[in-house]
């Protein structure tokens, strides 16, 4: 029989319930911190761990005008490495299903933009390329893999009965990748891209570190070191974290909005 | 007891209620081995079976007994590794191209993003086989689903989920259905409403079906003819025409003669050592 959802009320009202822990957590975090900071800090000139207040103080004081242009940049790096990366993945997984002798090379081919170390690879890509593609080439070495491991996955993680309805129809394998595998395979791919969120911010700011441009998080992060704006630094790592985690959120609820059939992700 | 085995000739002796006498399924010699880790393993041994157009035909057995591989083949979804299956004349690829299977299965294997209606509509999306908004409208009502057309799979019961698959294999008009257990995972009460529908269903759609069940009077109750098999490696051991009038109501399960036909396949499948003694498929 149809099985009635709770009223949306009752549903806001469960879900406030469960991120009470969560919050509660945070905010002893942030207590933790702030009294750390202040003791670890006391009689030095410079603060090596800035207390929390601090931080939120300096970020409120740079404030747009500092923030914006330097956000920007980065983001534009970010964003776009995200979905070039994410794309090719997504095809990558899809080209494997196909041709499923393909499978291996094109793993060995994700490992490795896995694994190679950035402090290998980042100068090698900026002595062949100029302007912002090799930034956004490191940001896509970022979100590559876990897409493409990933999308793998949720394409075979397809209901094989299905495929053989597909299949009695006189179905061919395009008609059950595109009838049954790819949709699938949603839950599984918005997985790699909400993940893929913070390591493309992650990625974009690293890239920075290898050549300083006028502006960026990274920029700001090496420039605030080198003139002892301790607090700036910090207020500078947490906006990054807060862009990461306001990325894997709106990639969340975006999911949840198209496959409402979907098994439930919590976090 | 005289029980008509699987050779040929008992084919053209069909019983009363067997519509016709054209060719429906037609099995020679089919045999099916697999490959379990290196091991080949005998699912089919030369397995013979015919059964005329239109006719209900049901395949009793064990799990395990290679029923399911049967219904497989003729919906070619598997090959045989010798030996040759027929579906109306024609081999089950052709039948398949030409989208005149239906099948259903035990899990209904409805898409869970799509409504009722959608899943049902799928087999013609597939095929493009068209078939009127009036059509698919009846089919619903047909399968008793009616007010719940724009209703996702997770919102329906199991019993309601297997009506739909049901919906969805009649929905090319198929000549020829292939039904594996579609009721098996249901609890005995729906499962006994669902037979008497699907009776009712079969006798307004004449389609030559095949039904895989392990249930004795599930068999009994829907066939025109019933194919017994044993497990390991799987063969026919009797084909066992059903004499019972037609529409069959829940009293004649209580029937004497009703009882006599279970007991004569209980004979078969349990004194005759057929069911295997570890349960595993």
């Amino acid at each position: 029989m149809m099985v009635a959802s709770p009223p949306l009320g009752e549903r806001l009202g469960a879900s406030a319930r469960r991120a009470v822990p969560g919050l509660l957590g945070f905010a002893s975090f942030l207590l933790v911190w702030e009294v750390v900071g202040r003791i670890v800090n006391s009689g030095r000139r410079i603060p090596l761990i800035p207390p929390f207040s601090a931080v939120i103080q300096a970020i409120l004081d740079d404030g747009w005008s500092y923030y914006g242009p330097n956000l920007g940049t980065t983001l534009k790096y970010a964003f776009d490495g995200w979905v070039i990366g994410n794309v090719l993945a997504v095809l990558a997984a899809a080209l494997v299903l196909l041709v499923p002798k393909l499978e291996l090379v094109v793993l060995q081919l994700g490992v490795t933009t896995y694994c190679l170390p950035l402090v290998a690879v980042a100068p090698l890509v900026f002595l062949v390329y100029t302007g912002p593609t090799p930034y956004r080439i490191i940001t896509v070495l970022f979100v590559f893999f876990t897409t493409l491991v990933l999308a793998l996955a949720g394409l075979r993680s397809a209901d094989p009965t299905s495929l053989d309805v597909i299949r009695a129809y006189g179905g061919g394998r395009l008609e059950g990748l595109r009838r049954v595998r790819i949709i699938s395979a949603l839950p599984w791919i918005f997985s790699g891209l909400r993940i893929a969120g913070p390591a493309a911010v992650l990625g974009a700011v690293l890239a920075e570190f290898f050549q300083p441009a006028d502006r960026g998080l990274g920029v700001g992060i090496i420039r605030s070191q080198q003139q002892l704006q301790v607090e700036r630094t910090w207020g500078i790592a947490v906006v990054s974290t807060l862009i990461g985690a306001a990325a894997y959120l709106i990639v969340g609820g975006i999911a949840r909005a198209a496959t409402p059939w979907a098994p439930k992700v919590d976090a | 007891m005289s029980i008509a085995t699987s050779t040929p000739e008992t084919v053209m002796n069909p019983s009363a209620t067997e519509a016709s006498t054209r060719p429906g399924i037609s099995l020679r010699g089919l045999t099916k081995e697999f490959a379990v880790r290196r091991k080949r393993v005998r699912a089919l041994d030369d397995v013979s079976f015919d059964a005329p157009e239109g006719s209900f035909v049901a395949l009793l057995g064990p799990s395990g007994c290679g029923k399911s591989t049967i219904l497989r083949i003729l919906a070619d979804l598997e090959q045989p590794t010798s030996g040759s299956a027929e579906v109306h004349g024609d081999p089950p690829e052709v039948i398949r191209r030409r989208h005149e299977l239906g099948i259903a299965f035990q899990e209904a294997a409805l898409l869970p993003w799509r409504s009722v209606v959608a899943n049902i509509k799928l087999p013609l999306q597939v095929s493009g086989v068209e078939v009127g908004d009036q059509a698919i409208h009846d089919l619903i009502k047909l399968v008793g689903l009616e007010g719940f057309e724009q209703a996702r799979p997770n919102q329906l019961s199991g019993g309601m989920r297997q009506r739909v698959a049901i919906a969805r294999a009649l929905v090319v008009d198929p000549k020829v259905l292939l039904l594996d257990e579609p009721f098996g995972a249901l609890d005995e009460m729906t499962r006994q409403r669902l037979n008497l529908e699907l009776q009712r269903i079969w006798t307004e759609r004449s389609a030559t079906t095949l039904l895989v069940t392990h249930s004795i009077s599930e068999a009994v109750f829907l066939a025109d003819v019933v194919a017994v098999m044993s497990a390991r490696p799987g063969r026919i051991v009797a084909r066992v025409p059903i004499d019972l009038p037609r529409p069959r109501t829940p009293d004649l399960m209580r029937s004497p003669e009703f009882h006599a036909y279970c007991d004569q396949f209980s004979d078969l499948l349990f004194s005759r050592g057929v069911a295997p003694s570890g349960d595993d498929t």
